[in-house]
């Protein structure tokens, strides 16, 4: 068994979860996404956010918009689509039936 | 002295040292290929590319003005390698964007004596084609037999050319790490081909 290896096992999981949520509070640019989820420390290296953004997108729980920058070239803008918003309802409700149960079996 | 080389990275201008630029050409590349199979890989490729630019401005500051070797290492460890990001990609979703392996009988155009068919039926059955060739040359002494079901399998069995269709016919599933293993197969009986 590795430790590290464990470790991002469970983070697997829980990425996808993570940038559903960044994204029902307010729509976001793809490096405010990776700001929270760096400061949340679920996340290593940034290049995992791409592909799982580009995926969600097809699967069709985001949309985005492109929008004028001062800084630079326009901005990709994320955010949820209705039924990434009911996806989220349901990941919402797993997670806390997961919490609930690994709690339940820590504290016995 | 260095030469500088210019390139634009996502709507940005950079100019960019020579060793550096081969480096972050190479590291694209290799993200190009892990992406291969994916759906809109390019729309993934661009999304870092921009997010790569925005990198390398943070440290555009003052009197600096060319992107170094040091640079694109340190980028590219904040990125991650294609190895670090398969890393942290759950293993379904990576499966999902390998073709399911499907597994065909193809004549092996590489292993052949006449046309490839007893390799390739070796090839499919993971056994040793000579065991197939001694057969088929037993039923074509007992009668000929032998001669007219090569004769059949060779029009059926179409070649395998691709190295997609060479890892099919060996019944593996076909995504990015096999291809490069059997391009690596390949390059390697040239370069042997080469020295005789």
């Amino acid at each position: 068994m590795d430790l590290e290896n464990t470790k991002a096992q469970m983070r697997k999981g829980i990425l996808e979860y993570c940038i559903l949520s960044i994204l029902s509070r307010n729509s976001c640019y793809a490096s405010d996404i990776i700001k929270e989820l760096k400061e949340a420390k679920v996340i290593v290296v940034e290049g995992t956010l791409y592909p799982l953004l580009t995926r969600q997108k097809n699967a069709g729980l985001l949309s985005y918009r492109w929008e004028e920058s001062q800084q630079g070239p326009p901005r990709k803008y994320y955010e949820l689509t209705p039924a990434g918003k009911e996806y989220l309802k349901d990941l919402d409700n797993s997670w806390e039936e997961l919490v609930e149960s690994v709690n339940l079996i820590r504290t016995r | 002295m260095k030469i500088t080389v210019s390139v634009n990275l996502g709507g940005y201008s950079f100019n960019i040292d020579e060793d550096a630029y081969s480096e972050l050409k190479r590291y694209l590349k290799n993200l190009e290929l892990h992406f291969a199979g994916e759906e809109s890989s390019s729309e993934i490729l661009s999304d870092i590319e921009t997010r790569m630019a925005e990198l390398f401005r943070a440290k555009m500051t003052g009197y600096k003005q060319v992107i170094t070797i040091a640079d694109v290492n340190e980028v590219i460890s904040v990125l991650g390698t294609p190895e670090d990001i398969a890393d942290s990609e759950s293993k379904s979703s990576r499966e999902k964007f390998s073709s399911p392996g499907y597994h065909r009988m193809y004549r092996d155009p590489d292993h052949r004596i006449i046309g490839g068919v007893c390799a390739g039926m070796g090839a499919y059955w993971d056994i040793d084609p000579i065991v197939i060739r001694v057969l088929f040359a037993a039923l074509v002494l007992a009668g000929g037999l032998g001669a007219l079901i090569y004769l059949i399998l060779y029009i059926v069995l179409p070649e395998a050319k691709t190295t997609a269709q060479k890892i099919e016919m060996k019944g593996e599933p076909v995504n990015i790490h096999n291809i490069k293993e059997s391009v690596k197969e390949e390059f390697e009986n040239v370069r042997k081909k080469m020295k005789l």
